[in-house]
């Protein structure tokens, strides 16, 4: 019926079925390698005492205020770029230079601004989120068809009339590809962020669990920020369906 | 008064002589057909009169009023359909009275008409990509017919048609023209088509592009497709042809010059 989608699931089910048989005849060492059944247990486990939850919910709120500021600010960054020649040459070695840089180098730096709170990881993930947000937004401003700007100027359209009829909503596919880009991002900030101090989150829990030894409890970390991505991205792609169909064949 | 009329229109492009001298007089409710070989400066014509492109000499005016940019006075028939993809049909055909700030329920009962003229009854709310290409460049007419303008500029809007789909749409547009009968500038490289449609059709050359000659079309309107077959509609085809076919080998045997 759907020989793609069987493939898919069957390539899965392999997968975790020689990951559970290596970890449990080849290593057999929870020290360093967790079966997925012990990673279930484990999320069971931290779920049922509700530690799980504490975990998510702290750097679920870490990753959503910071994603929501990063996206706005790129959008607004990628306007700004995208609306005259000259703030362009000035804003873009920073932005080409942030981009490039692995700002989660910074990551202590943020944190000895601003402590081992919520800010410093809303700091990391901003970092991480807004560049390719703003590279986005303005490689989607740039791109506005020609032939579409010459159909709505033989209307006699100001300018003003063709950014918000045409640029705008040309660029609107680019800007949802970033803010998708930013999601991996995102994730990634929280966890290295929470790496370098915090209380509670599952970079906490992860850091906690290798310290330790723990390796069901820092797979199960790992598991559900992964599940956490894929879910996050599987909603934007819904969303870009809805939203920008005209894209999609 | 003219309803348009250009007086010594020129464009040039660095050396390059595309237009050179070009004296146009077209009555209120006349259909002019513009034919040439490529490089003879049909387009950029009909652009300067769009008010897209300025021109290097002379001056356009319509109804005795200089032209100096776009304006809702004339509706562009793009070669391209550009249609905005993210728009519904009614809505890509209420751009201009969107532009104008004239988009009030009365534009939309117009437009909304307009597209029924057209033959898009009960697609108002299909997107372009729902289309085909005969139904996207009946679009492109209807948006350019909204603005109700003085005068309908087309630009070879049937080029990318199959020969099939051509040919119905040509009748469409007369039967559509003979409506309104609003005067109208039709840029083809088809002599058929030209000599099909127009009361009148200018016979471009190139190197400087200027009229080599005006053809009078005193076909009887309306025109069945069946009268493309009469020895009358033939022996235009064939004077026009004789008129430029010079012109269009040295075009074929040095086009990137």
């Amino acid at each position: 019926m759907h020989p793609r989608r069987h493939a898919g699931l069957i390539s899965v089910l392999a997968g975790l079925t020689l990951w559970e048989l290596a970890s449990r005849v080849l290593i057999d060492n929870t020290l360093f390698l967790a079966a997925p059944s012990q990673i279930a247990r484990a999320i069971i486990g931290l779920a049922r005492s509700g530690e799980l939850w504490r975990h998510v919910w702290v750097s679920g709120r870490e990753f959503a205020i910071g994603y929501v500021v990063a996206s706005v600010l790129g959008i607004l960054l990628g306007l700004a770029l995208a609306g005259n020649e000259v703030r362009r040459a000035a804003l873009q070695p920073w932005v080409s230079g942030f981009y490039a840089t692995p700002t989660i180098a910074l990551a202590p730096l943020f944190i000895l601004w601003t402590g081992i709170g919520i800010w410093s990881k809303i700091l990391v993930v901003v970092s991480l989120v807004i560049f390719p947000v703003a590279i986005n937004t303005e490689a989607g401003l740039r791109t506005t068809s020609a032939r579409l700007v010459e159909m709505l100027r033989s209307f006699g359209a100001t300018r003003r009339q063709i950014f918000l009829k045409l640029s705008l909503p040309s660029a609107i596919p680019f800007i949802l590809a970033g803010l998708k880009l930013g999601i991996g991002r995102g994730l990634i900030g929280v966890v290295v962020g929470e790496l370098f101090g915090a209380r509670a989150g599952l970079g906490q829990l992860i850091t906690q669990s290798a310290e330790a030894f723990d390796m069901p409890d820092l797979f199960a970390g790992v598991v559900v920020l992964a599940a956490a991505g894929i879910g996050l991205t599987a909603c934007f792609s819904w969303i870009e369906r809805r939203a920008v169909p005209w894209t999609q064949d | 008064m003219p309803k348009l009329q250009t007086v010594g229109l020129g464009k040039r492009f660095g050396d390059l002589d595309v237009l050179r001298g070009i004296d146009v007089t077209v009555p209120d409710g006349a259909f002019v057909a513009i034919v040439g070989p490529s490089g003879c400066g049909k387009t950029s014509f009909l652009r300067i009169v769009a008010g897209l492109e300025p021109q290097s000499a002379g001056q356009v005016l319509i109804d005795g009023v200089k032209v100096v940019g776009p304006g809702a006075d004339r509706g562009f028939v793009f070669q391209n359909d550009n249609l905005l993809p993210w728009r519904t049909v009614l809505a890509n055909a209420m751009i201009g009275p969107e532009i104008g700030g004239r988009a009030d329920a009365a534009a939309r009962a117009r437009t909304a008409a307009l597209l029924r003229l057209v033959g898009l009854a009960g697609f108002e709310n299909y997107y372009p990509r729902q289309l085909s290409g005969g139904m996207r460049q009946r679009v492109n007419l209807a948006r350019a017919l909204a603005i109700d303008p003085r005068i309908l500029l087309m630009d070879e809007p049937f080029s990318a048609l199959d020969a099939q789909t051509r040919e119905i749409m040509q009748t469409e547009l007369l039967r559509i023209w003979e409506q309104g009968r609003k005067t109208a500038l039709f840029v083809t490289h088809q002599i058929d088509e030209a000599v099909y449609l127009a009361d009148q059709v200018l016979v471009f050359a190139r190197r400087p592009g200027r009229i080599r000659e005006i053809v009078p079309i005193n076909l009887p309107r309306p025109r069945p497709l069946s009268i493309k077959r009469t020895p009358q509609f033939v022996a235009l085809v064939d004077h026009i042809w004789g008129a430029i076919e010079e012109d269009v080998r040295a075009s074929v045997f040095n086009a990137e010059t």
